[in-house]
This record gives C-alpha cells, structure tokens and sequence, in this order.
C-alpha cells in the first residue's frame, strides 16, 4: 500500500535526487539514514504494490525504525499515564489494550509514518506533563530540561507528518492551562509572569528553527532555477525585439521551460518504427542554459546585426530563429513528432539533399496587443508562432522525451492555435553587436554566467516555497479510493484497508483494529461525557459525590485524553481530501488511553461510594472477562496483521464479521 | 444635526445614570428621551430605505431568481432550489397580495418591469429589511441599557450603503437578516425577562424566538447558525437557573420544558408544516423534476409519471427506460455518435441525460437468446443476466477494459454490435439491492445494480460532465469497486404490453417521504455549488475588509453592492479592540485586580453582551472558511450586523472609561465632542456613498469625469 510511496521516497534520498511530496521530511529522513547505514543503494523502484522485493534491499532495516518506534509507544504510554496520576495498573491496562490493538501493530510493521508520527506526539506530551510538575520552582534544571525535550519532540511530530500540528496545539494548550493558573498566584511578581511566558515561546521556537536545517538535505539537488532573480536579469535589456536580438523563449503558462536546441539530432527510427527526420532537436528545457538562446532574423536580410535605427517586429510579421550556437534556424514540417504522433515535429534545419526543403518562416502573432500594442515587447508581449507553411502553432506538448532526448521536454506543432500552451514570451532579450560567429558565441557563453549567480536561492526561500507548495498540494488531491473512508466510520470501524495480498494464497495483510478494543475505546468516550456532565450537573448544585482527589484525576485525565481525542479528530472534518482509517489512528490512542483512565475511575467509584464487596468482584471479573475477549480477538485477527498464514476462502469469510469489511480473496 | 441634539441629551441621561438619580422625574424625562431617538431612528431608516424603492424598473441580479420562484408558487409549478422554501413563499405571497399575477418571465438581469406589479414585492422585501435597524436599536439597549450605545449600533446599521442596497431587491437576504434579528430580539428580550418566569410576556417572547429561528433556517440555511447561537445562550440560561440553589430541582427541570417544547418542538413542527404547504402548492410538473426520483415526479400534475400506468414487474422483452438514484440523476443514454479518437475504443458512446428522450429507451433481453414473440412472459429476477439493447441504433450496452473517459480508474462503457447481436461483454448481471433470491424486479420501486459479467465492475454514473463530443451529458462508466454509491438504477418507464397495466399510485411517496428526499436534494445541490473551472470566486477573508462588492444592475442605472468602508473598517478595528480588552480584563482579574464596583458592573456589562455578539459574529463568519461550495459577498451582512452593534457597544464603553483618566473639565466635552465626530462621520460617509445604492449614471468611476472618481479607495471596486 502506502510503502509504495515512502519507500520510493527513501530510496529517491538514497539518491540525492530531488522530490516532492505533501508531507514534511523528517520520517523520511530517520528511515533513509537507518537504510543507508545498512548499505540501500536505492535502486529498488517501489513501483506496484504487491511487487516482492528483490535481495538487494534491506528490508529489516528499512522497515526498523517504524517498528521500533511503534514499539517505544507501549513504554510511553505506561509513563504517559502514571504521569497523569494513575495507577501502574491502568498504565498497564493502557499498554495491553494498544499492544493487542491490530490496526496500531499493522501500521507499525511497515514503512509508513504513523507510528514515528505516535511515538514523537506521545513522548512531548509526556515531557510537557514532567515539566508541569515544576511548576513550583521554575528555572531549575529539570524544568528546563523537560520543556525544550517536550518542545523539541512536538516539533518532530510536526516534522514527520502535518497532523503533527494537532498535538502541538495540545501540548500549547496544557502549558498555557497551566500558565493561566500561574497566574492567579499574586505572590509571583509580574515581571515573572512576564518573563515565563516569553521563555515558553522562546524555547518553541529556538527549536523550531533548529528542526528547520532537516529540509537542507533534500535540496542538495534543488536546482537554481526558480523566478527568485527574474528581475536581476532582466534589468537594463533593451525592450523592443528587432532583427538581430538574441532572445530566450519562455514558456509562459504552466511549467517553466524555455525554448531549446542542442547539437544531438533526432533518433532515425522510433522504438514504434516510425521514422523521424533525423534533424537537430528542439526541446523545451527547465533550465537556464547557453543553448536556449535564439537569434531574430528577418527572412531577407542576410547579416544578424542589429542596424540603427532598430527594426522592430511587429504583430503579423514573418520571422526566423536561428539557434545561437548552432546557426541552425527553427524549422517544423510534415513528420510525425516523437512523443505526440498527433502532432508535426519541430526541428532545428539540417540541409541533408533529400528533397525536405527547410520550412522555417514563422509568423507573429502578439496575443495581448491590446494592452503593450503591435511591436514584440521583452517579457510583456505574449505571443504564439505560427508556422507559415503549416499554419499551426509552436506548442510545448507536456511529454517528456526519452534518454535521447536528454529527458527534456517535447516541442511540436499544433493544429489548435488558442491554447495556453502555444503561448510563449522572451525573457531575456540582447541586441547582437558582432558579425562574426565565433564572437556571437562567445558573447552568448559569457553572457550566461550572470543569470546563475542571481537566481541561487538562500535556504529560506526554498524553505518557504516548499513549506507553500506542500500546503498547497495538500489541498488538492481529492478524488475517490476504493479504501477511503469517512471521519464518521472510524470510530465503529466500518471500513479497513488492504495492504498486501500474496498472489498465491490469501494470506493478505489488512489494516483493521481489534473490534473489542476500538468498540469499547467509543463506548468509554460516550461514558466519559456523559458522567462529566453528570457531574457538573451535580456540582452545580452542591452536590458533591467524588472526594477531591478523585474528581481531579477525573478533570486532569478529560483535560488531556479527551482534548487529545478533539484535536487528533474534529479537524478531518473539514479537510477536503482522501481520508483512510489510519489516519484515525492518533486520536484512538488518546481514545484508548481514556477507556483504560475511566476504567481505574470506576473502580475507584466502587470502592468509595459502594462499598459492596460483591459489587467490586462483579467489576473485577468483567474487566478480566473483557480482556480475554481483546486478547482472543487480537489472536484471531493477527494473521491479518502479519499476513504470513495463507488462509482458505472460508477463513477469510469467517473474519468477515461486518459486510463492510472488503477483503480481497483470489477468485478460483 | 437633529441626531446631534439628541446625543447631547442622551448623554444627560446616561450621567443622571451614574450619579444614581432614580427620582421621578429624571427617569420620566430618561424614557422620554429614549422614545424621541428611537423615533428619529424610525424615521431615518424609513426614509432611507424607501427612497426611490420602485427603481430601477427592471429586473436587477438574483431578482430574476427569487422573483421568478415566486411567479411558480402563484402559478403552483414545480421547481428546484437549494434554498428551503419559506423565503419565496413569503416573496410569493406578498406579490399575490399585492396583484401580482405570475406571468412576468423574469428572464434575465436587466428586463424592463413595465407594466408588471413588482412594487409590492419590492417594498414587502424593504420593509422586512428595514425592521433591521430598529431591531438592532432595542438589542442593544436591552443588553447595555445605554441609549448611546443603542443609537450608535443602529446608527451603524442605518448608515451601511450595503445592507442598504441588499435590502432594498426581492431576494432573500432581507427576508433573512429580518428573521436572523428577530431571533436575537426574541433572545435578548427573553433573556431580560427572567426575574419574572413564566408570567404571560416570558412566554410570549420565548415563543417568538422559537418562530424566529424557526423562520430563519426556513429562509436559508444559514439560518442554523443563528439557531445554534440561541442554543448556546438557552444552555448558558439553564445553567443559571441550574446554580440558583434556591430553587429545587424540578424548577429548572420545568424550565427546562418550557424551553424545549418552544425552542425545539414547536419549531420542528412548524418547519415541517412551511414544507407541508410548499409541496402542497407547488403541484404541478415544471423545471424541477428531474431532480427528483421517480416515485416524486408521480406526484405531480402534467408529469408524464403523473396517473400513469405501466405494467408492475419487468419482464424480458420490455422497454425500459433507466435512471440513475443517485439524487438529481440523470437516464442512461446512448445515441448514434462515437467516443472520439484517444478516448477508449472507438465505439458509441452511453451516458446520462437528464431530459426525458427515445434514445433513453432499451430492451431488456435475455444473455443467451434472442427474443421471440410467441414465447410465454419471463419476469426478470435478482441475479438474472441480462443484456440491454438501445432501441433506435440496436447496439448492447457493453464494457471493456479501456479507460474511461473522465473516471480514470473506471472501465469505458460503450454501445456495441450489430442489430443487437455482439460478444460476451454485453452481459450484465441484475442485482436487487437488499432484495432476495429470485425476487422478480419491478417498476419504480427495486433498486438495482447491473455487475459486469465478465470485467466484474458495476455500471454507474460518476455525475461528471463530458467534454463537447459528447453533448456535456453526463459520464456512464464501470467502476471495480462494488460500493459506489452512485450505481444504483431504477426502472422509471415500462413499455410491455402482455403484462397488465397498473396503475402508479402506488407507489405514491407519504410526505414524510417527500419531506425528506427534497432535503437529501438541497443538500446535495448545496454541495454541488463548486465553483467552475476559472470562475473568479470571492474568498471569506476578503469581506471583513470590503474587498471588492457585487454589480446589482449595470448599464446607464447602476447599483453596486458596498459596503459603507468606514464602517466595515471601522468594524474591523473594534473587533479587534474588543478582543484586546477582554484579554486584558481577564488577566487583571485573574491577577486578582480589585476595582470600583460601578467600573465592575460597567466592564461585566460589556464583556457579556459583546461576548455573545462576538459569538454570533463568529458563528455566522466563521464556517465560511470551512465550505468548499461556491461563496459570495453577500453571504458576510448577518456577520456584519452583529459585528456593528458590538462596534456601537465598544465604542460607547471606551467614550466612558477614556474621560475617567482626563481632568473633570476636559472629560465632558472630550466625550461629546467624540460623539459628535463620530455621527458626523458616519452621515457623512453615508452621503457619499449612497449614490452606490441609488443609483449612480453617466461614467464609470475610473474615468476622471465621474462623481464617484475620488471615491474608488480600493483598486478592487469595479463601480
């Protein structure tokens, strides 16, 4: 399943190439630098699910840190929950009911980022309540020690995973409670006050911009080829085209590239036996480069000196290009281009004598005359070239060529004139002073050093694009998955998600919670609210049937599971995009350390306001009762889990304890 | 300058106040001021709302909507909005009322009015708004007991070009704003009733807040935020009476009763009851029914559905006709054409059609043979294999492994063979959902699913609009996954004539039923408001602000819809401000600060009543972040109202506790002089921008010419 994307990610490190993804670093990093300790070369390519992998790949390793993480959460959660006031047996319960949850072991196993996500979000927050417990004399050293260790593993939540931010807000929320609390202690000075609140905000961000510096790694490769120096180019260029400038042509909507030539000609022969013309390649290249300079040549004319007065183009008038380094001039004709057969080639014009006149006129034709008028503006003029034989349209076709092609971008013609992507426009723009070839190229090499200078982007830059375009891409992707499930569904677990299915038996790993675990972790949350407001209720009216201590614990565990469940769970109510079950998967552990909370609080009940011996052993046996039905079914679904049973068909039905559960099975 | 004058002796008032002179004859002198601004305040928002009403004459923006629902409620034809009827039944009523008789088209924005009564309608729409202002005028007072603070808010609201100018047109925006005040009102003055419970007014208010709120979803949707807020205050209520030990249990438990039987039942009834009587209007067939399901369309006059009757079971050799379940879905479709090259196979194309067509007619055959006539009848049953022949080209509905054309992930269905012979991908298997073995299918009433045979994926329709090729019909495609929710189908027409006939009462819906798949549809068109490919959309962080406004009527009369920008900003500023001072107040409090038991009452005051309209503000502003349908500029005026009158209150608790820290001689006339500012200010910018909602003509303001030139402040306005 997901493995597919997170392993092609760490190998794609493993690389140093660079990639994009809606999701924080830092996961990816902790799994990329474990794999290449064990010595993962990468070249494993993670492209179909249910592929095996192949001997090369250090499967144990990679799939380590998850595991391990997943199983540091257990430890956590045990001190997590003494550290609220409860019980080492309820901690215990804690532990037992996330250790026989199915869904949590599943996630764990694989290369997948939830448990990290888990176990960093459940660390901070156990540093956050040790910290709370200093309160009483802040500044010393392990007050100190516990608020940056907490602020500091918070932040790497927010680092593996976005939803990350959601734990984040919970700890702020319990430090800022507390601080709310401080401060109705008159016998603190203001200036305290003050200066605490300043500390708090101080150490979240001194570590923040520490965890920062992790995203420099994925830009090794990043090249500099972003709009940042746009404008240091540009400046001082003059601005209208004439006969003689030397000009790059940018593609002006959509993907950054400008037009580009090179000395390498097209193959003869396609892999699909077509034949090609065997003429220089034009391409559209993502690059700055000293190839993608073009000279503006009037067909008459013989020099490409630019004559005074300067004899500019207008709308409608027919043009060459010559490529600047090859002399060569942009030519299309009648052959079927190499990606889009649809479509007429593009080529830079070899004379070879056979009777394939060069076709090389192209006509002007300014889009936005309108508002920059008829001359051809540098960068403001928008235009299309039509070539003059064909009638069609110089287009960037979005397909990417080959290795012959260098991997860049196809150029072609196209019939459909009005399309955003036949819509070009110079970006830089020189007048040509030189006759001589030799000079010209000169010229043109030297002349390209400028540009890469200015467009190097500092880290910050970078860092923000990415942090943008992340969020961005966030935001889109909605469409429908066959696994997909809604917020509402979680809780009962209505659906599950096939991971993997072996190919020749059932035995198939599926991602779905122990049933008992999950039905009974919802069943608590409704028991909670409802004897919260039970008790408030009867507060309000003096009644009061907890001892103090006990109604505490009681607030103190609702104050941090329960706001942990809101926060990890109300806000996929309102995202826009795929949901899967495992993404429930933070708030059901704040969910299960609830049930476990409320379980020592009943018990606690029992013994202080019914104080029947027979009333407690009833409890006591039906806890017990309830945790033989967990184990028994986390026993029974654990091959789901593992997925190395093969398993019949009638095996796989009798798992099937809701018709919305989808498990795959092999048809005979 | 009249206001001016009675500000200076509002503010005697308000001192008399403070000194705590309660004799006689101040507070007759006090109550006759506060009826003289309240007066004055009457008579300026009846002046500026009814000023030029009849123009323009012609149709301007959403009016060629909400009019044209009120000319199918006098004319009783069926239609389909995503809005809840109430709205343009009042609108409907009212041009009845007023001689009004339907027939006017209402087509586009622009259409001359001519000889058709539209004034009534316009003006019942004007009246609605205009109660806002003096709405707002008695909230406030209710909630401060401050005049200024009172004629501040209202002043604010009153002095607002655009609920002005929104209020002005038939449309639902001041049907609303009217119901949304009415349920704070009905709140407020509920609230203030409490020390006598259960006495005749108590009562009355609470059921006029039940109405209200009621009255308000039934207007839009919207609506349920204003609910929501008079929730939140009815629980914070109780929870007073809760904690007043006084009293036993079953006092707030009676309270309680109270509550829910006018607050949650009452309103439940009546709401269902204002659905009741527009589906009992509306009963004659129009525009509307394709929306709905077929059991629906039975029910209403000249609908070809409506007394029809076919035969009740399927059986082989029929002709059918298919529609999709899916809420607004469309019949499955097929015509001559061909998908075009690149998109799958070349073969015909099958899609959804929402207009009743020939082409949407088929046959249903058996998998292995071809029909014969002097065969006996063969009821078709759950779990049959069947293949479904397209009457007028003869070709088989058919899938295969080729993409299809929109749902990548989906199979292409295509039309396929000769004179209805083709291969083994024409099967298709006819599953009953929730039906048993061998249940025969019938008309109407089985819902079903047809299972690709072969490719095992189920026919559905992804509702998404092909290209041009296709005639934007709607995409039919195959889909793996078993659980779509969009693959169900039902047998709408039933052409065979060896089986009897019956007739299609039977399958009449209850109005429970009606009732409850006209809210599954609204919901669902709610939903689909998407905004389109390179539409340009207003986003909610653009209204607080007055980004850019919306064109009411172009061309040589023009409206544009505005807001009054030193209001709005204003709005802003003391939003803000609001925000600061209470974080303040509540950390000097909770520092233990003592002060002055009359600055405490004073700041208590404060904080409650701009708590609960800051409530409100963000009730009503907040969620628009979170919807992903189409937003308009519109949508931010209830926002604005509770955003103003907490601007008035703000405003009137800085001019009182600012003098305190000034010399006694300077705090008096700092204060009026503040006072005056203000309400000077506020005309003034009224004046001028008012031609923005009377109408401004010659050229437009970014031509130097204009009158309006010097006024254009933000770039974004298009006026």
């Amino acid at each position: 399943f997901d493995e597919l994307h997170y392993g092609k990610y760490v190998s794609l490190y493993m690389k140093r190439t660079f990639f994009f993804d809606s999701h924080p670093p830092f996961g990816k990093q902790l799994i990329a630098a474990v794999a290449y300790l064990a010595g993962f070369d990468g070249q494993f390519k993670f492209d179909r699910i249910g592929s095996s992998y192949s001997e090369v790949v250090p499967l144990f390793a990679l799939r380590l840190v998850p595991a391990v993480c997943g199983s540091l959460i257990l430890p956590t959660t045990y001190h997590l929950m003494l550290e609220l006031g409860l019980t080492q047996w309820t901690a215990a319960l804690a532990g037992f009911l996330l250790l026989c949850d199915n869904a949590m072991l599943t996630q764990s196993r694989f290369i997948l980022m939830e448990s990290m996500l888990l176990l960093f979000a459940l660390f901070g927050l156990l540093c956050i309540l040790k910290f709370r417990r200093y309160h009483n004399h802040p500044y010393c050293l392990q007050w100190w020690l516990w608020l940056s260790l907490g602020a500091a593993s918070l932040t790497c939540a927010l680092c593996v995973k976005y939803v990350g931010f959601f734990s984040c807000c919970l700890g702020a929320s319990v430090v800022g409670r507390d601080y709310w609390r401080l401060l109705s202690e008159r016998q603190i000075s203001d200036g305290a006050v003050l200066s605490i609140y300043l500390t708090i905000f101080y150490v979240h961000l001194a570590v923040l911009s520490h965890a920062g510096p992790h995203d420099s790694v994925m830009t090794s490769a990043f090249q500099a080829s972003l709009e940042g120096g746009l404008a240091s180019i540009t400046r001082g260029q003059p601005l209208e085209v004439a006969h003689g400038s030397q000009i790059t042509l940018r593609h002006s909507h959509g993907r950054t590239c400008w037009l580009h030539s090179h000395t390498h000609v097209y193959p003869i022969r396609y892999p699909d036996k077509r034949g090609s013309s065997h003429q220089q390649q034009v391409t559209c290249y993502s690059f700055k480069d000293v190839n993608n300079w073009w000279i503006v040549k009037r067909p008459r004319r013989n020099d490409l000196v630019v004559s005074q007065p300067v004899d500019a183009i207008r709308h409608g008038d027919v043009i060459q290009l010559v490529h600047g380094m090859t002399s060569r001039a942009l030519n299309s004709h009648d052959v079927a281009a190499a990606m889009s057969p649809q479509n007429q080639e593009v080529s830079c014009y070899i004379d070879y004598n056979v009777s394939m006149p060069a076709q090389n006129l192209w006509r002007i034709d300014i889009i936005n005359r309108d508002q920059v008028g008829d001359i051809w503006h540098t960068i403001e003029s928008l235009v299309r070239l039509v070539h003059v034989n064909s009638s069609q349209a110089l287009k960037f076709s979005g397909r990417q060529l080959p290795d012959w092609g260098f991997n860049q971008h196809e150029v072609v013609t196209d019939r459909i004139l009005h399309q955003d992507d036949t819509v070009w426009n110079v970006e830089e723009h020189r007048y040509t002073k030189n006759e001589d070839q030799k000079d010209r190229e000169r010229e043109l090499v030297n002349a390209e050093m400028i540009p890469l200078r200015a467009t190097t982007l500092s880290f910050w830059e970078k860092f923000i694009e990415l942090q943008y375009k992340m969020l961005f891409a966030n935001q889109e992707n909605v469409q429908n998955h066959m696994y997909s499930s809604e917020p509402l569904e979680w809780p009962f677990m209505a659906r599950g998600i096939a991971y993997w299915v072996s190919p020749h038996s059932n035995a198939q790993v599926h991602l779905l919670g122990n049933l008992v675990v999950w039905l009974s972790g919802s069943v608590s949350l409704v028991l909670y609210c409802t004897l919260l407001t039970f008790y408030l209720i009867r507060r309000r009216r003096q009644c009061y049937d907890l001892s103090p201590d006990t109604w505490h614990s009681f607030v103190v565990v609702g104050e941090v599971l329960l706001s942990g469940f809101l926060f990890h769970y109300v806000p996929y109510f309102f995202v826009e995009r795929t949901l899967f079950l495992h993404h429930y998967l933070p708030a059901f552990t704040f969910k299960v350390l609830l049930t476990a909370a409320l379980v020592e609080h009943l018990h606690r009940f029992l013994c202080e306001t019914l104080s029947w011996r027979l009333a407690l052993a009833v409890f006591k046996l039906l806890t017990l009762a309830w945790l033989v039905a967990v184990l028994v079914v986390f026993r029974r679904f654990s091959v789901l889990s593992y997925g190395t049973t093969p398993l019949s068909a009638t095996d796989i039905l009798r798992l099937r304890w809701r018709d919305s559960w989808d498990f795959i099975l092999h048809r005979q | 300058m009249e206001t001016l004058q009675k500000v200076s002796e509002v503010t005697k008032t308000v001192k008399n106040k403070s000194r705590g002179g309660l004799e006689d004859k101040k507070d007759r002198n006090s109550q006759l001021n506060w009826w003289l601004v309240f007066g004055a305040v009457l008579l300026l928002t009846a002046w500026s709302r009814f000023h030029k009403v009849s123009e323009p004459d012609h149709v301007c923006w959403d009016e060629t909507h909400f009019g044209k629902m009120g000319s199918w409620y006098i004319n009783r034809t069926f239609f389909f909005d995503v809005h809840p009827p109430l709205g343009k039944m009042l609108i409907a009523l009212s041009g009845y009322l007023t001689g009004y008789d339907g027939r006017f088209a209402f087509e586009k924005p622009g259409d001359k009015y001519e000889s058709v009564n539209y004034v009534g309608m316009r003006v019942f729409c004007t009246f609605l708004g205009a109660c806002i202002v003096p709405f707002a005028f008695i909230i406030v007072w209710e909630m401060t007991h401050s005049l200024t603070a009172a004629t501040f808010s209202a002043s604010f609201i009153l002095c607002d070009v655009g609920i002005l100018t929104l209020t002005r047109y038939i449309l639902l925006d001041p049907i609303l704003l009217f119901f949304v005040m009415g349920s704070v009102l009905g709140m407020i003055k509920f609230h203030s009733c409490k020390e006598r419970a259960f006495s005749f007014s108590w009562w009355a208010w609470l059921v006029f807040t039940g109405v209200m709120i009621t009255s308000a979803i039934s207007v839009k949707f919207v609506g349920l935020f204003v609910v929501i807020l008079v929730g939140i205050h009815t629980a914070a209520d109780l929870w007073d009476v809760l904690g007043d030990l006084s009293k036993p249990i079953s006092y707030t438990f009676k309270h309680f009763l109270a509550r829910a039987v006018c607050l949650i039942f009452l309103p439940a009834v009546l709401y269902i009851i204002i659905f009741y009587i527009h589906l009992l209007v509306l009963s004659k067939s129009g525009n509307g029914d394709g929306f709905y399901s077929s059991a629906f369309q039975s029910q209403l006059e000249g609908n070809s559905l409506y007394n029809a009757s076919m035969p009740r079971e399927v059986a082989y050799g029929a002709v059918i006709t298919l529609k999709n379940h899916r809420t607004g879905g469309g019949y499955l479709h097929s015509h001559w054409h061909l998908y075009p090259e690149g998109v799958g196979a070349r073969q015909q194309q099958v899609t959804t059609y929402t207009h009743k067509d020939d082409n949407n007619l088929f046959l249903v055959k058996k998998y292995n043979a071809e029909l014969v006539d002097d065969e006996d009848v063969e009821i078709v049953k759950n779990g049959d294999l069947i293949r479904l022949e397209h009457i007028s080209t003869r070709r088989n509905i058919h899938s295969h492994r080729e993409m299809a054309p929109i749902s990548k992930k989906h199979y292409q269905v295509t039309g396929y063979g000769e004179n209805g012979t083709g291969d083994a991908n024409d099967v298709w298997k006819v599953v009953i959902v929730g039906g048993r073995d061998e249940e025969p299918v019938t008309t109407v009433s089985s819902k079903l699913k047809f299972i690709h045979y072969l490719q095992h994926c189920v026919l559905t329709s992804s509702g998404k609009q092909l290209p041009k090729w296709a005639y934007e019909q709607q995409e039919v495609s195959c889909n793996s996954n078993m659980r779509d929710k969009n693959a169900l189908w039902n047998v709408e027409d039933n052409i065979f004539p060896k089986l009897p006939n019956v007739s299609f009462t039977v399958y009449a819906p209850s109005f429970l039923e009606r009732f409850f798949e006209s809210h599954a549809v609204m919901f669902q068109g709610n939903a689909g408001l998407k905004p389109k490919e390179g539409e340009v959309t207003s986003r909610p962080w653009q209204w607080p602000v007055n980004y850019r406004g919306q064109f009411f009527s172009g061309n040589s009369y023009r409206i544009y819809l505005l807001g009054n920008p030193v209001i709005w900003w204003g709005n802003v500023v003391f939003l803000a401000t609001f925000l600061i001072i209470f974080a303040c107040n509540s950390v000097r409090e909770q520092r233990g600060y003592h002060d002055l038991p009359s600055v405490k009452e004073s700041k208590h005051r404060m904080s409650s009543a701009c708590g609960w309209l800051f409530l409100g503000w963000a009730l009503h502003y907040v969620p628009f972040w979170a919807m992903g349908r189409v937003l308009y500029f519109h949508h931010y005026f209830p926002a604005l109202l509770f955003s103003s009158m907490l601007t008035g209150i703000i405003l009137n608790y800085m001019l009182e506790s600012i003098p305190q820290f000034l010399p006694e001689r300077l705090a008096s006339s700092t204060y009026h002089w503040f006072i005056g500012v203000i309400f000077s200010v506020t005309i003034y910018s009224f004046y001028l921008f008012s031609p923005l909602t009377y109408g401004m003509s010659g050229p437009s303001a970014s031509d130097p010419n204009s009158t309006m030139y010097g006024l254009r402040w933000m770039e974004s306005w298009e006026f």
